[in-house]
């Protein structure tokens, strides 16, 4: 290229570039607008939300003494300020919000709120990409280290890939919710406690004790990834046709258990699951009976049984209790024909 | 509310009053979604734009190159001018990008997915960096009274792997932390970033090695390490906030600079006193290379921890030594330069 044209370039480029500087001005502006009117929403919500609360306090009190005419009155607004409580929350899924105490640790306090639907909801398809590619690295890396590889060098690392995952999945969880997913209890809990079970294993020393569990471990390991591969892959398809259908949240997620939307086509899993939660039962009685070992010196056998048993309990419990809530459904609805 | 109603009649009036501002927060919330919007478009526009130009200017750049070899002394001074304009830009569009949204890095992406995590306005991103230091402070002083309960009151190889733990959690969150605070323009620069990777790693290895003759010999200088490098980490943080804080209101150090654990430029002014703890520190990760090193050759040693402990602290006195050494020697020839100038 001649110099004339490097030069016609060059001009071209700098009036863009000066264009470029007058709308990032524009933009720099509008954003503290934004920001503005981010804090003039969120304090405007609390303060309504306040108010509310004390109004129906008070119009509870009323209640108590005032003639029918009044008490449908006072019911009506009751209602109202129940719809008003709703309007808020779906309004501040799309204001910054405070981060939890954990987040808080480890993100410190950037904002991890998502500003859009279909920021959100592309958030939540990302985290159950993640979990699903995930189960298959791990998948394989249990395989490997059952059949292929036999050194505790390995097994570390295996490990330390249990102790990230779990990590990784608590962080993107605490923004999911922070996002509005409503995952409850035991399903965000039990990462946290299979966090530390895997840091346990991390810590338990090469030994003859280790080495009886060690296969046990990892074929526990390979049924559990094969087993949770299984409910993402299905789950997926399951709450994609049932959001198609308006029938659940958005921001709903996969999840290790069984939930009540699942009846509609995953209860061939739930089998598959409760033999999970046997099998995670029969690895705490085998450390209870290693711990009782004449060879045992560590205190990593006891710990992991401990953990073990806390695994399965919560899990066995929570998926007995979806069960049993659907037993009660189908009774109530049999009664009701009858 | 002013008051508290106690009859119906006054639940009615704080009811409509509170209607009436239920109105104004919907408009104040609808206003602020169509800011929102519009916001958004400009920060589309925005990064649109930036692209454009850098890919642009990349294809100028080159073709000046190709011109330079053709031309008389006079246009090629034309052409340096230009490229000169050049070179400063990639600045601006770096401090443009860091109030814009963008992709996260690996790092990010694979720990918190593609949430955005730019911070929109200074004071954000300074309350942050601010929050930041303070976390390394707190942290820090945990650290030693952790490493020093451990070297002097407690003996257990339980309290040791908790005190690992601790130092393996402490270095992954510096390296979210610090990936969030590149992300939104803080210039901190390769060895001050990949170290605290290194250091992870360490503590990582240290966790997992059983406890046993080789690793009771090295225990007591390892806490004492640690102890030691607590304490300077404490100092340096504290200096400089002290240091960085004056600096900045002399409008001579970036807002978004961090304090690092170790020497930079800046920290000629008033901190050289920090240099010489600085090098025994890392004197000392060389001692604890060599140490391990030896151990690994004992017949009894069959560790794999001892030999890779010993090449992560070679590697973490390299790099430490030698940047730090790079500042010093910098800081020499800017001085001779300086006296060959008077």
């Amino acid at each position: 290229m001649s110099l004339q044209r490097c030069q016609a370039e060059w001009e071209e480029i700098d009036q863009e570039y000066r264009q470029l500087q007058e709308t990032h001005k524009v933009y720099r502006h509008k954003l503290d607008e934004l920001t503005n009117l981010q804090t003039l929403c969120s304090n405007s919500v609390s303060k309504q939300r306040k108010s509310l609360r004390d109004l129906n306090y008070n119009l509870l009190r009323c209640l108590k003494t005032s003639d029918p005419k009044e008490s449908e009155q006072i019911k009506a607004i009751q209602t109202q300020i129940k719809e008003k409580q709703h309007v808020f929350f779906d309004m501040e899924a799309y204001l910054p919000k405070k981060n939890g105490l954990y987040l808080n640790l480890v993100l410190g306090n950037v904002n991890v709120t998502l500003l859009s639907n279909q920021a959100k909801f592309a958030y939540k398809d990302e985290y159950e990409k993640f979990k699903l590619y995930m189960t298959i690295i791990l998948l394989l890396g249990a395989i490997s280290s059952r059949f292929i590889l036999n050194y505790r060098v390995t097994d570390e690392i295996f490990n330390f890939l249990l102790v990230w995952y779990y990590c990784t999945l608590t962080i993107r969880e605490s923004i999911l919710i922070n996002n509005g997913s409503r995952i409850k209890g035991w399903w965000v809990s039990h990462h946290y406690v299979s966090t530390f079970l895997s840091g346990v294993m991390l810590t338990w020393p090469d030994g003859v004790v280790y080495q009886m569990f060690r296969n046990q471990f990892l074929d526990f390991s390979i049924y559990q990834s094969f087993v949770q591969f299984l409910q993402y892959y299905y789950q997926s398809g399951c709450l994609y046709r049932l959001r198609a259908l308006g029938e659940r949240n958005q921001l709903d997620l996969t999840v290790e258990g069984f939930q009540s939307w699942m009846w509609r086509g995953l209860t061939f899993l739930l089998p598959f699951l409760f033999f999970g939660h046997f099998w995670q039962l029969y690895n705490a009685v085998s450390l209870f009976e290693l711990a009782s070992h004449k060879d045992c010196k560590e205190w990593q056998v006891l710990m992991l049984a401990l953990t073990f048993l806390v695994l399965f309990l919560g899990n066995f419990l929570t998926t007995l209790k979806v069960v049993h809530q659907k037993f009660q459904k189908n009774k109530g609805k049999l009664g009701k024909k009858e | 509310m002013l008051y508290s109603p106690t009859t119906i009649k006054e639940c009615l009036q704080e009811w409509e009053a509170l209607e009436k501002d239920y109105q104004q927060v919907q408009e104040t919330h609808r206003l602020y979604r169509q800011k929102l919007e519009e916001v958004s478009k400009l920060q589309d526009s925005c990064s649109a734009y930036i692209t454009r130009q850098k890919k642009k200017l990349k294809d100028l750049s080159a073709s000046l190159e190709q011109c330079r070899e053709t031309l008389s002394p006079e246009e090629v001074s034309a052409i340096e001018e230009i490229q000169d304009h050049i070179r400063e830009r990639p600045n601006v569009f770096f401090e443009m990008e860091s109030f814009l949204p963008k992709k996260n890095g690996l790092y990010l992406s694979l720990v918190l997915g593609n949430v955005n995590i730019t911070l929109l306005n200074k004071q954000a991103k300074f309350a942050y960096k601010d929050e930041y230091e303070k976390f390394k402070l707190c942290l820090t002083v945990l650290l030693l009274l952790f490493s020093f309960t451990c070297r002097f009151v407690v003996t257990y190889r339980v309290v040791d792997a908790l005190f690992n733990f601790l130092l393996v959690w402490y270095y992954c969150t510096l390296t979210i932390r610090e990936s969030i605070l590149i992300s939104n323009g803080s210039r901190i620069k390769g060895w001050w970033v990949f170290h605290h990777y290194v250091s992870t790693f360490l503590s990582g290895v240290m966790l997992t090695w059983p406890d046993g003759r080789l690793y009771q010999m090295f225990r007591n200088q390892f806490l004492t390490y640690s102890l030691y490098q607590s304490f300077v980490q404490f100092l340096q943080y504290y200096y400089q906030s002290g240091c960085l804080y004056r600096l900045r209101a002399l409008g001579e150090r970036h807002n978004m600079d961090l304090t690092v654990e170790g020497f930079q430029s800046w920290m000629w002014r008033g901190l050289t006193f920090l240099l010489p703890f600085l090098f025994f520190g890392h004197f000392w990760q060389l001692y604890n290379g060599l140490t391990l090193f030896r151990m690994a050759q004992l017949p009894e040693c069959k560790e794999w921890q001892v030999a890779m402990c010993g090449a992560s602290y070679l590697v973490l006195f390299m790099g430490n030594f030698f940047t730090t050494l790079g500042v010093v020697y910098h800081k020499y020839k800017h001085n001779r330069s300086k006296a060959k100038g008077l």
